[in-house]
């Protein structure tokens, strides 16, 4: 088998921090390489020095047996090097046949644009991924994993022969994982190189053939997939013992505190929901992206009012038309996308955390840094929460520690009801159990809990109850439920069927 | 080592940057200009320049949070056709005159507010259109032409005497600095406004009153240039519907030369205030300089040819310098690491 990529001792510092200490990493054709490791751990790094971003400040890169000394994006490009990150970054606006078409073609001012041959060129690189999407498509219009697959086939249009995919999965559904995988799996069989990034080891053990993992910018050894169990992974990520089982209820829950009945909203397509989630409950919440689940926790966060149905907490009938109502009522919601609803990215990290409970550090309105400091320290104490100071903007926090910060916002509201969307999506393992803990503590303490998540294992793993959406309605509510039951609810009976 | 690095990062500020410029301002003035460091012209300097101040102080909360307001000149022309108004045709005391007026700023800047909060309309379009519609209707009032003059003394003090030794319209653009100042960096309000200019959607998520708060920028900027006509009429002795013409222009240039950024977010008072200086000074200087040699031509006042070229200039090359010095400081950083 052709080595496609060998990079050895990589090196690579920024200022004082070595995010890269020699580096070593061999992709061969026709395989699937996982690359592993923690946030922090020098994936995005090694990415970049593969894509010519980054200049290694030292070791060796081959590329098809070539030594290559200065490796700049467009040479990677024209060495047939890919990457398709988490966000597709296409244009919106245009169809996808454009898109193709211009990521393919060199531009001249005055070059006539064939319209015709980038049609038939995007049709025939889609229908060569399997993906059934109309070229004449606006890019807009598409799903996330739809774009996901527009970029797989710019990237295959290019002729790339070695193709990076960090963290694809991110956003994606059980079900478009399936398509996503099915997709790898044809590139393997042309005899691509895919470089495949993840968080989720469940992904690596069904698709990928070797795996190596980075701990602290170094490779810690590279293994065939098929040798390694779950735990062994973890403890080479982690360098220790992770406990991978999820933090269990062991206490009674409380009174009925959250009671939903007949809710419906027309604008979010939400009809006729019934739950109730009690003190100390964790209710998971399962479905398809577009089941209406971000939805739901929309309408009871008062982003979207609902028109019909009532919600009581506490057995008192709440009227939500605003976040700040909800939050009055005792409400909170992390935010799936953290970095444009959950994190202020410019604003300080103690800013951050007392942002949504203003009143109750600030009497009369006037900021009191003394008291945010100290409210700030106690949050990073108890959540974890790793910065460089209280003062560092939001965004300079790894992706986990905005998960943390976004949580301490809404723990500072001191909610009865907190909502959770996605609350360990691109986190890495060792956050993902933290934040899980600290779930489990709240709970403890009597808060009810709503955690909205595509990972099945944390639902599963995680919830009391498990609720089942589907096209906008809660089609079943589990007390016990394992992976295919929760699936099977998810795709509707139908689909299961067939 | 850690106490030349808080040196450099003080060096970069933005408002050492403008310090500089207006070092640079006054020294050149005083080479060029005839009597320009005077205790009368430095007192006229603030005098003229005192509406703009007002101006740029209120505009840049409005700022802050990502909007504009083009409306404040027009509506500076408008108040000062009601409270000549008021005064000569209904014979209001000017004291309640001036209240009433600023009542009607208020008002304006309250349409700004619910087309801008409560329609979801983009603030440079809404204002776009009240720019004209507060200065047409200062025109319907007047027919045009009509002006009001004739003021009480006690009124033109206002705008032409001295208290404690500074003219006595600065002593309200005191007064107003500190109320923003205070409002935009020591109270909850203020740190809204940053969160809005960072991120509505991101601000709404927060609970934080986002509509509430956007409105109040535009009703204080409205009220303020209604405070801005009333001394504006009374250094003028004189209300006409022309009355701030262009003058929002200048205001957003002194914020904007401040550090304010146009996208919200990010700026500070002090900087608005520094940089509403560094305007006052180079409109001022200007005029000092009379008969002079520009490439061997006879030059007799340079003020009205050069101020608008050089006005711009400064804008430019003071947002320039700040960025330069960011970089070479980014630069520096990292070589020293």
């Amino acid at each position: 088998m052709k080595t496609l990529l060998k990079l050895t001792g990589i090196k690579k510092s920024f200022g004082a921090v070595r995010a890269l200490k020699g580096v070593s990493f061999e992709l061969v054709e026709g395989e699937v390489h996982a690359l592993l490791g923690e946030n922090g751990a020098g994936k995005s790094t090694l990415i970049k020095v593969i894509t010519g971003a980054h200049r290694p400040d030292g070791g060796a890169i081959e590329v098809g047996g070539e030594e290559i000394s200065e490796l700049t994006p467009a040479k990677a490009q024209e060495l047939g090097i890919a990457c398709i990150y988490q966000q597709p970054a296409l244009f919106p606006d245009l169809s996808v046949a454009e898109n193709i078409g211009l990521r393919l073609e060199k531009l001249g001012i005055f070059k006539r644009v064939g319209w015709g041959d980038w049609r038939q060129k995007a049709e025939e690189l889609l229908a060569r991924i399997g993906a059934e999407i109309s070229p004449v498509a606006e890019v807009s219009s598409l799903s996330m994993p739809e774009q996901q697959l527009v970029e797989i086939a710019c990237a295959l249009g290019s002729g790339a022969r070695i193709v990076i995919m960090d963290e694809p999965t991110a956003s994606l559904t059980q079900k478009e994982q399936h398509l996503l995988f099915k997709v790898v799996r044809d590139l393997r069989a042309q005899g691509v190189g895919v470089v495949y990034i993840s968080h989720r080891l469940e992904e690596i053990f069904a698709l990928a053939d070797r795996v190596t993992v980075l701990r602290d910018g170094e490779s810690v050894g590279t293994n065939p997939v098929n040798g390694l169990n779950e735990s062994q992974m973890i403890r080479l990520m982690v360098g220790r013992d992770v406990e991978t089982i999820y933090p269990q209820a062991e206490h009674e829950l409380g009174e009925v505190l959250l009671k939903v009945e007949s809710l419906s909203c027309a604008a979010s397509g939400l009809e006729g929901l019934n739950f109730q989630i009690r003190a100390g409950e964790i209710f998971g919440l399962a479905g398809l992206v577009g089941a209406g689940r971000t939805e739901l926790a929309r309408v009871l966060f008062g982003i979207t009012p609902a028109d019909g149905g009532s919600i009581s907490l506490n057995r008192k009938l709440l009227e939500i038309s605003s976040p700040r109502q909800a939050i009055l009522h005792g409400i909170a919601y992390v935010p799936e996308d953290r970095r444009k609803h959950g994190v202020i990215l410019e604003m300080a990290a103690a800013e951050n955390m007392t942002m949504a409970s203003h009143s109750r550090w600030f009497k009369g309105g006037i900021l009191r840094k003394g008291i945010e400091t100290e409210a700030g320290r106690e949050f990073v104490e108890a959540l974890g929460i790793k910065l460089s100071s209280l003062a560092a903007p939001g965004g300079s926090l790894s992706g986990g520690n905005q998960q943390k910060l976004s949580v301490a916002r809404w723990l500072a509201t001191q909610p009865k009801l907190l909502i959770l969307d996605e609350p360990t999506q691109g986190v890495d393992v060792g956050a993902k159990g933290e934040i899980h803990r600290i779930v489990r503590d709240l709970a403890k303490q009597g808060m009810a809990v709503l955690m909205i998540s595509s990972d099945l294992p944390e639902i599963l793993g995680m919830s009391d109850r498990i609720g089942v959406m589907r096209g906008g309605k809660l089609v079943e509510i589990f007390e016990h439920a394992d992976a295919e039951q929760v699936m099977a609810a998810a795709l509707g009976s139908e689909e299961v069927k067939a | 080592m850690k106490q030349t690095g808080s040196i450099k990062a003080l060096l970069v500020k933005h408002e050492m940057i403008l310090l500089w410029v207006i070092a640079v301002e006054v020294i050149l003035f005083q080479v060029l200009g005839q009597n320009f460091l005077t205790a009368g012209n430095v007192s006229n300097i603030f005098r003229h320049s005192a509406e703009i101040g007002l101006l740029a102080l209120v505009m840049t909360p409005v700022i802050l949070t990502g909007g504009i307001d083009l409306s404040v000149g027009s509506l500076m022309g408008l108040c000062a056709v009601v409270f000549g108004m008021l005064v000569k045709v209904y014979g209001l005391d000017p004291l309640v005159a001036a209240g009433l007026t600023v009542l009607v700023g208020a008002l304006g800047g309250g349409l700004n507010a619910g087309l801008v909060a409560g329609m979801g309309l983009r603030p440079l379009i809404v204002t776009l259109g009240t720019f004209s519609l507060f200065r047409g209707l200062a025109e319907a009032l007047t027919h045009g032409s009509k002006s009001y003059s004739g003021f009480s003394d006690g009124f033109l003090a206002l705008g032409n005497s001295d208290i404690l030794g500074v003219p006595a319209q600065i002593w309200i653009v005191l007064v107003v600095g500190i109320v923003i100042w205070f409002l935009v960096h020591h109270t909850t309000y203020g740190r809204s406004l940053r969160a809005i200019g960072y991120g509505e959607e991101g601000a709404r998520y927060a609970g934080l009153p986002v509509k509430r708060n956007i409105s109040i920028t535009y009703v204080m900027a409205g009220a303020v240039a209604g405070l801005a006509a009333v001394i504006l009429v009374s250094r003028l002795g004189e209300a006409r519907a022309n009355a701030g013409m262009g003058y929002e222009l200048l205001a957003i240039t002194a914020v904007v030369l401040g550090g304010v950024s146009i996208f919200g977010g990010a700026g500070n008072v002090s900087g608005a205030v520094l940089g509403w200086i560094a305007l006052a000074i180079l409109n001022n200087g200007l005029t000092r300089i009379s008969d002079y040699e520009i490439l061997g031509e006879k030059v007799s006042s340079v003020a009205r040819e050069l101020s608008g070229l050089l006005t711009g200039l400064l804008l430019i090359a003071a947002l320039a310098l700040a960025i330069c010095m960011k970089m070479l400081a980014a630069k520096r950083s990292a070589k020293q690491t």
